[in-house]
């Protein structure tokens, strides 16, 4: 997993705020992402789970500077990234990808297959001619389509074959990291599995490094290496994913993966769903203290208080929770 | 069920079927929704006939757009023929003046005048050394018994006063105007300024505007604040008299003139729309993607934005031009547009002003041609915005 320890990309507290409204009528920020620290090692699978509009996207696309960090430090293979000029970033560019949640709107319909999947080889002129066409059609029978795909629109495919002319599209520029955002999110759940099946492939093939964001709890567990929870543009927890899954310590890591169906009735409806009060608190102009604490049964007022850091418990297995230890306890003694 | 039931199928059956489809692209699909909407099949039809009409109507006609004929002026479209003599017909022009016609409408010599007497209200004229009398005080006669009666002619004492029937003015099918020219050359040929008015403002406009819009949409933030800002201050100006102004300040009236001057002003209303496409395009996901890949924002207006803006680009500008040729006849109208002796729809209308009450005609062939027009290409329009529509697309 961390085999060699060289990470390949390292967050540090990166920051993402929006600012919306005028002098006039007060400025709002929306810390979309407000701290978030993590690395992604080479050849591993980082997943990023969370609910709805916990920031999640952002993130991925703040880390791949879609959007300018407002704060923190973004480092890709020893470069920092953080400040770069769009032309500066060119070329880093081809070695971060990304592919996307919605493949009916991450296609350009005007342009045929050849020419979206040759949009990154002809912007970072790679390729030409006969060799441009063979690896268009080499990149098709990769991701599982047919030669004969190259000269259609977007419009003659399924929702699955689109997202895979999206993954060869970023293919296509021989990448590093790709960020997967919710590839799969928008696919029947039968073609959900061959897509993530393909991406493992891919990485093995390619040597490809993902972070994987996603809120299918257990599509994460299975693709992933390691796992970060987000709640409400912060990172919570991380922690290697079988450890996350068996010891899940912050409670709304906790209540995220009881609610995990089991796909047994009779043991489903034995399961114990921790259920959260209360809807998510708004991300605009937050208070200090945890973010969580608002739906958390164990809430004291040191939480509402002071902003939880991320610590260290056991190896590799990092929580943003001030009583983690005693819910520890309790929690063991619940399931005795 | 047994193995014998079951037989082998070909391996030319398993090929994938969908290899011979062709593919319905975007536009042959729009051209198929076009085709079903009867009327803006109708606009098209009527705009390639008065483009072609425009292009290789004046070459067809017997006289050119600025040749005169003294003597035929103010002849209308319908003749009123009067038959005198065997095989003799007259048509008298409503400032009496008295042509020898052919039965069936061609027009002949004006007869010369030989003498003219206001207050009884004849005039005589010479044929072939006879003398033609002409009175036409029976017209203003208050008596009912004559209310039927217009002229009565007097050609070897044999006096005419019925009317032998109405014909086409077959040498000036619209009639001439008070110089003398066709007025059916002269509509067609203000086809061809007219047109040439509206398609090149309109271009000019729609390069100006895209370009404008895509930059500020796709910029964001303070550029495109400012850029619209000033797009505010051109808006606010009322356009007419920005128009109007421009006109006065440029001296040399001529085709160029208005098309600058048009193509000047109307780009805000393309700006803004394009800018409203950029806006709600650049943050889908394409685009996104093409940013990941790092295309450049010159590639990605031109490859990504342009091309998925381009529905409500092309509707626009087919109703962009049946204004465009509306303002160019209006600025004619008003006396600012095309001078003489060139003639735009504008300027024939506005010629004919004059002797609106006695020589309607004049007015009714190059206003029908502008309605046309504008009721053209407003039919096309919209039917375009139907058939280019994306909701009505699947996928």
């Amino acid at each position: 997993m961390n085999n060699g320890k060289i990470p390949l990309l390292q967050v540090v507290n990166l920051k993402k705020h929006f600012v919306s409204g005028s002098r006039l009528s007060g400025k709002q920020v929306l810390t979309a992402v407000d701290g978030i620290s993590f690395e992604i090692y080479r050849g591993e699978t980082f997943g990023l789970v969370g609910e709805s509009g916990c920031g999640k996207t952002t993130a991925g696309r703040t880390i791949c500077r879609l959007y300018n960090p407002t704060d923190g430090q973004l480092i890709f293979d020893n470069i920092d990234i953080t400040n770069m000029s769009e032309k500066e970033l060119k070329p880093i560019r081809r070695r971060m990808q990304m592919i996307f949640q919605d493949p009916y709107a991450s296609l350009n319909t005007r342009m045929t297959i050849t020419d979206i999947i040759a949009e990154g080889i002809d912007t970072h002129k790679l390729l030409t001619g006969i060799e441009r066409e063979n690896r268009i059609y080499e990149l098709l029978e990769v991701v599982g389509l047919k030669r004969e795909h190259a000269s259609r629109y977007p419009h003659e495919f399924s929702g699955g074959q689109r997202q895979r002319i999206g993954i060869a599209r970023s293919l296509a520029v021989n990448p590093d990291l790709i960020i997967c955002d919710e590839p799969i999110s928008a696919l029947d759940v039968s073609i959900q599995a061959q897509i993530v099946n393909m991406l493992e492939d891919l990485q093995k093939e390619f040597g490809l490094t993902y972070l994987f964001i996603a809120h299918d709890l257990s599509m994460v567990r299975h693709i992933s290496d390691r796992i970060g929870v987000m709640y409400l543009g912060k990172l919570v927890e991380v922690s290697d994913c079988d450890e996350l899954y068996t010891n899940p310590l912050h409670p709304y890591t906790q209540s995220l993966l009881s609610s995990i169906p089991i796909p047994n009735p009779r043991e489903n409806s034995k399961k114990k769903r921790i259920i959260l009060e209360g809807d998510i608190t708004s991300p605009i102009n937050p208070k200090p203290g945890c973010r969580f604490a608002p739906r958390c049964r164990y809430a004291q007022d040191i939480c509402r208080q002071v902003t939880p850091e991320l610590r260290e418990l056991g190896e590799g297995h990092t929580v943003a929770c001030h009583l983690v230890e005693e819910i520890k306890k309790g929690f063991n003694h619940e399931s005795d | 069920m047994r193995k014998e039931d079951f037989e082998f199928v070909d391996s030319s059956l398993k090929q994938d079927k969908e290899q011979i489809r062709t593919s319905l692209t975007y536009w042959k699909d729009a051209w198929r929704r076009l085709k079903q909407n009867r009327l803006a099949l109708v606009g098209l039809i009527a705009i390639i006939l008065i483009t072609l009409i425009a292009i290789f109507g004046p070459l067809f006609t017997a006289h050119t757009y600025r040749e005169q004929d003294n003597d035929k002026i103010n002849t209308t479209p319908a003749l009123d023929i009067y038959q005198i003599d065997d095989g003799l017909f007259v048509y008298v022009s409503r400032q009496y003046r008295l042509f020898i016609v052919s039965e069936d409408g061609v027009l002949g010599d004006l007869l010369v005048n030989t003498e003219t007497n206001v207050n009884l209200r004849y005039k005589t004229y010479e044929y072939n050394g006879e003398e033609i009398t002409l009175d036409y005080s029976y017209k203003f006669s208050d008596d009912p018994e004559y209310k039927d009666i217009d002229f009565t002619f007097t050609y070897k004492d044999v006096e005419t006063f019925e009317k032998h029937k109405t014909v086409l003015n077959k040498t000036y099918p619209f009639g001439t105007d008070q110089l003398g020219r066709d007025v059916m050359t002269r509509v067609f040929y203000g086809a061809r300024i007219s047109l040439t008015v509206a398609l090149v403002a309109t271009l000019v406009n729609l390069f100006i505007g895209v370009a404008y819009g895509a930059i500020s949409g796709l910029e964001g933030g303070k550029v495109d604040n400012t850029m619209m800002r000033i797009v505010d201050i051109i808006n606010s100006i009322p356009l007419l008299l920005y128009v109007i102004l421009l006109m006065v300040m440029i001296d040399n009236r001529g085709l160029w003139t208005i098309i600058i001057t048009l193509g000047s002003v109307y780009w805000v209303g393309m700006a803004r729309l394009v800018r409203g496409q950029v806006l709600s395009l650049k943050n889908q996901e394409f685009v996104l993607a093409a940013r990941m890949l790092g295309v450049s924002k010159g590639k990605t207006i031109t490859k990504h934005l342009i091309p998925n803006a381009l529905g409500p680009i092309i509707v626009s500008m087919t109703m962009m031009i049946p204004t465009a040729v509306f303002t160019e006849s209006f600025l004619s109208f008003i006396g600012l547009g095309i001078s003489a002796p060139t003639a735009s729809w504008g300027t024939l209308a506005n010629d004919a002003l004059g002797g609106l009450e006695l020589f309607p005609y004049q007015l009714f062939f190059p206003s029908l041609a502008i309605a046309i027009t504008m009721l053209a290409f407003n039919f096309l329009g919209d039917g375009l915005r139907t058939a280019l529509d994306p909701r009505l697309r699947k996928g």
